[in-house]
């Protein structure tokens, strides 16, 4: 079943943010969502997540689904090593050993195997965003929200880890919504890609994306 | 430019301030001439030393040292639980807050005299030093638990972390600065405030009581020694607290 927005109506008091909003999310496929930035795209992923309270609309889709998240911050665990954050998502549904097998493979894929006991503080930026996509797809989550994951990174990293996860996402279609500002990097991987701007915020242009690696390998 | 190197060398700089300030002590005695008012540190040594040998000066600092802590641990317990849970909830905070100020305003003897009139007089140290010590604990704990990161609570909501791992691998991180400041505040509090309380109740053997009967037979000398080990032994206290911290930091 898709994600579908009816009518959604979110303020900030007298700001708002969106208006009679409407936008479907397909099941199992990877959406982009494009816009400048204000438009409200970030507080589009947390009502999806359950993060954010809105005041008039409809939900459908989300009824027991689980979410992965990655954040525009890292908002790792300061004082954790990098294996310890990803366990930390893992140890409430999974046993020890199953938990440390899980985090040590998400690890290896982002290439920080010689990293694991290294703390947030003594890793760059770029390092502990991969922390947090690793922590991402380690869990094992009906729907994966990302908000601009691979910035920061540079092209060649960036292309690994998409690589990587279209990789991953062949082996266990889930749906994947992610923002981003990058049209290129929409193109590369998404399925769907919605333009949008704000605010309020609406949809300006829904593309169904024919080309690029997601089309020629699916 | 020689202050400098002296200053460079920590540990001389240390003692040479020790010395100067020793010196004025001296200095000061010997002007006003009279042993009662102000013995010299030489004489306040001397009595400190002829103190030391006896078994009443040892159980002395020993059951001062039970109170302090006994009164220290328990106002930890019931400071760290009642704060974590006043911080999570606001109403318990609410609740809590006017009787914690109220414990806080009110004057130390107030308290040791109430405490007088309900305990027996070696539980009423432990009774002081419990109530001075809470609501320092408590304020931090309260404090510590509010400025848990929002993102980070938002991230485990997601992600599904159950409760008792939130609490061990968010908030209690988060709060350890905290309680680190407001334990070490308690500390040196909690062995003033104890032996103030064992002059006034007077148990067999204190620190307080000594520094009372001291006062009464005009041993000045004796007042200074005994004044001196509380000094030494908040001290140590604290030091040890602070060793134990850094070293628990390491891992």
């Amino acid at each position: 079943m898709a994600i579908e927005i009816k009518n959604l109506y979110k303020s900030y008091g007298r700001l708002v943010i969106c208006q009679d909003f409407n936008i479907i999310l397909e099941e199992n496929k990877i959406t982009g969502i494009l816009g400048p930035s204000g438009c409200g795209k970030t507080t589009l992923l947390n009502i999806i997540a359950g993060l954010e309270e809105y005041q008039r609309g409809t939900i459908k889709g989300l009824g027991g689904k689980t979410f992965s998240y990655i954040f525009q911050e890292d908002r790792l665990l300061p004082w954790s090593t990098v294996k310890e954050n990803i366990r930390f998502v893992l140890d409430s549904i999974y046993d020890d050993q199953k938990a440390e097998k899980i985090a040590n493979q998400y690890i290896d894929m982002v290439g920080l195997k010689e990293y694991a006991h290294y703390y947030p503080k003594q890793l760059s930026g770029g390092m502990k965003q991969r922390v947090a996509i690793a922590r991402a797809f380690a869990y094992p989550a009906d729907i994966l929200l990302m908000d601009e994951p691979f910035k920061g990174l540079d092209l060649e990293l960036k292309t690994g880890l998409i690589q990587s996860f279209l990789k991953l996402w062949k082996q266990d279609k889930r749906t994947v919504i992610f923002v981003t500002h990058d049209m290129d990097e929409a193109l590369s991987f998404a399925h769907y890609i919605y333009i949008l701007e704000g605010k309020p915020l609406r949809i300006k242009e829904k593309i169904r994306n024919m080309r690029g690696v997601v089309s020629d390998r699916f | 430019m020689k202050i400098f190197t002296i200053l460079k060398n920590k540990k001389i700089t240390r003692i040479t301030i020790l010395i100067f300030w020793l010196a004025i002590w001296e200095i000061a005695s010997l002007l006003i001439g009279r042993e009662v008012y102000l013995p010299s540190p030489l004489n306040t040594i001397k009595a400190f030393l002829s103190l030391s040998i006896t078994s009443k000066f040892w159980l002395s600092i020993a059951l001062t040292f039970i109170r302090v802590v006994t009164g220290f641990v328990i106002s930890c317990i019931l400071g760290i639980i009642l704060g974590i849970i006043c911080g999570l909830n606001r109403f318990l905070y609410e609740l809590l807050n006017p009787l914690v100020i109220a414990i806080k305003s009110t004057p130390v003897m107030s308290i040791i005299i109430i405490a007088l009139i309900w305990f027996q007089s070696g539980r009423v140290p432990i009774f002081v030093c419990f109530l001075m010590c809470f609501p320092i604990i408590w304020t931090n704990a309260v404090e510590g638990i509010r400025q848990v990161s929002k993102e980070l609570l938002q991230m485990a909501k997601v992600y599904r972390v159950n409760r008792s791992l939130i609490i061990r691998r968010i908030y209690i991180p988060s709060i350890g600065p905290y309680l680190i400041a407001g334990i070490t505040t308690a500390l040196g509090l909690g062995w003033k405030v104890t032996v103030a309380a064992e002059v006034l109740s007077n148990p067999k053997f204190s620190i307080g009581g000594n520094l009372y009967g001291a006062k009464v037979y005009l041993e000045s000398a004796e007042l200074f020694a005994w004044t001196s080990v509380v000094i030494i032994l908040s001290f140590a206290f604290e030091y040890l607290f602070k060793y134990i911290i850094a070293r628990i930091e390491k891992y």
